[in-house]
């Protein structure tokens, strides 16, 4: 309405000077009429104008109402805005760009599928070479096949992390919630990690009696243990040290945490761990880590509804928290 | 003698596989052309099949699939798509198993014996249960019992992981590390210290046997079976 007024701003003031124009032409022409019958033509004229309005606005009301509060963009196909010349005219011109958006969105899409299917097809072509090389220093037995094992788990770590990176844009065909077994997850990862864990020295407590179960998605979950877990071992520095693993109840929820004795991390950085590719300053000095692992920790917890926590106290260790709702998903 | 197919386009990956599955007794064939699998596979008569998924021509789904209008003999696919989606394909297509690239040895001589045990009998394999041998010692694993001569002793889990190792490489070192590794994939995550705890009561049940074989601690490397009692600590 306030649109379809400023809109019609100069018709207005033009009418008005329309209205005054006449009456002053017979003044000035001498022609004395009598006010009643002046004042009754202009009320005349004033009410066409005011149905013309009426009509005008009843017949672009939709263009109006469009115009001023536009539709959500998502998923809504664009509406038409009424009959009139203008109100067609402004529907096809936003049906142009709409068009025009929308392939250039397809474009971008199928691009980026491409992208992910290309990194996908790269990552399983890696396996192959990392195999082999695998099976060939597998029966050696000295220390630079020793050495060749590390950097080959730390190749294997990465080729993980870029399938899961690209495999969370497509998140929504590829998970599948289930109750899953803390404990079995969590012995599944600290195996395949064990390599690391030895090396540096660290041995995991566990506390996992009972029968801890949460609904969750294994892959992701064990993906994401994984993630905490290597974080735990390159961000601790000396032999003899632990990393405690438990289980809890809280409020309706159930909570794993994962309690390192590592460097930590300073305050100020606390906020910052959940960004990609924040390394802190260990990370930076030891090139251990990517920085992605808890930034996808994160947004893994996001999409399946779980929630994660971190507290760290330098020189004494970090904690990290996944909490996961009692009847699955906090939401679905 | 059991014959195993390779089908796997990589040649140094299906060599290496060959290689290793003759060592442990089997007769292995490599399939040369992927033009047409099944003619190798007519041809060989394997007991049982390792099958790429990426294949070029056709994937090993379709090959999957080709065999088992065949033959019912054990399918083990080698992929390096560990996708539960791939894993379900390949179950669907008729195979037995499902082993991911990067793999070790182990994995996947223990799944071949494990299938060609359930298909062709628990005493097919030209030997009744696993066993490892040193000298006059002889472990058996599967039921956690050590003999020496007359005398048997039995052991615990984690005691039989660590006479196994120490007994296949007899008179050489094992690691600290490498028993700790043993140790952990079985889902034992002790630190030094317990093991060892665990390496005195294997060295007292050798004893207790009356074996003169013996575990050698070898400073700064390890640990050591040997024939004669060693300095032990």
């Amino acid at each position: 309405m306030k649109l379809f007024w400023k809109e019609h701003i100069p018709l207005l003031l033009f009418y008005i000077l329309q209205m005054a124009l006449v009456p002053l032409l017979y003044w000035l022409t001498g022609e004395g009429r009598p006010f009643a019958i002046v004042f009754y033509g202009i009320l005349l004229s004033t009410s066409i104008l005011a149905v013309y309005l009426g009509y005008r606005y009843l017949s672009q009301r939709t263009l109006y109402k469009q115009l001023n509060s536009p539709p959500a963009l998502e998923g809504e196909a664009l509406q038409p805005m009424g009959e009139t010349p203008l109100a067609e005219a402004v529907y096809k011109l936003f049906g142009h760009y709409d068009r025009h958006y929308q392939e250039e969105g397809h474009r971008e899409r199928s691009r980026m599928d491409q992208h992910i299917v290309f990194i996908n097809r790269w990552v399983h072509q890696m396996k192959t070479p990392l195999s082999v090389i695998q099976l060939m220093v597998q029966e050696l037995e000295d220390t630079a096949a020793d050495s060749v094992r590390e950097e080959l788990e730390r190749l294997r770590k990465g080729l993980e992390m870029v399938i899961y990176t690209s495999r969370l844009e497509r998140f929504e065909q590829d998970f599948m919630i289930k109750p899953t077994a803390l404990q079995l997850v969590v012995n599944q990862t600290l195996a395949e990690n064990r390599q690391l864990f030895i090396r540096k020295g660290i041995t995991p407590k566990i506390q996992l009696e009972g029968d801890w179960k949460v609904s969750t998605d294994p892959k992701w979950l064990q993906f994401m243990i994984n993630q905490i877990l290597i974080n735990a071992a390159n961000y601790t520095a000396d032999t003899g040290k632990n990393v405690f693993i438990r289980a809890y109840e809280q409020e309706a929820s159930t909570v794993l945490e994962i309690r390192d004795q590592g460097i930590g991390i300073v305050k100020e950085d606390l906020k910052r761990v959940f960004n990609p590719y924040f390394t802190g300053e260990r990370g930076r000095q030891y090139h251990e880590s990517t920085g992605m692992g808890l930034y996808l920790v994160r947004e893994v917890c996001d999409r399946l509804g779980h929630k994660v926590e971190l507290d760290s106290e330098p020189g004494v260790g970090t904690v990290v928290r996944l909490i996961f709702g009692k009847d699955g998903p906090l939401r679905s | 003698m059991y014959t195993i197919l390779i089908v796997e386009d990589d040649t140094k990956l299906s060599g290496l596989l060959h290689s290793y599955i003759r060592k442990y007794g089997f007769d292995a064939k490599e399939v040369e052309s992927f033009d047409d699998v099944m003619e190798s596979f007519k041809k060989t008569k394997p007991h049982l099949v390792l099958l790429d998924v990426n294949l070029p021509k056709y994937d090993g789904f379709y090959w999957c699939r080709q065999i088992r209008t065949y033959s019912l003999c054990p399918i083990l696919f080698i992929s390096a798509r560990e996708h539960q989606m791939d894993q379900v394909m390949a179950l669907e297509n008729g195979a037995d198993d499902y082993i991911t690239k990067p793999f070790h040895y182990e994995v996947v001589m223990a799944k071949i014996r494990s299938h060609l045990r359930r298909v062709y009998g628990e005493y097919s394999l030209g030997h009744e249960e696993k066993k490892t041998e040193a000298g006059t010692l002889v472990l058996y694993p599967e039921r956690l019992l050590v003999t020496y001569g007359k005398t048997g002793a039995e052991l615990t889990q984690k005691e039989a992981i660590l006479l196994e190792a120490l007994m296949a490489k007899e008179g050489r070192v094992v690691s600290r590390n490498q028993l700790l590794d043993l140790m952990w994939a079985d889902h034992h995550f002790i630190d030094d210290n317990t093991l060892n705890v665990y390496v005195s009561r294997v060295r007292k049940k050798l004893k207790e046997l009356g074996t003169q074989m013996a575990v050698e601690t070898i400073r700064g490397a390890g640990y050591r079976l040997s024939s004669e009692a060693g300095d032990s600590i």
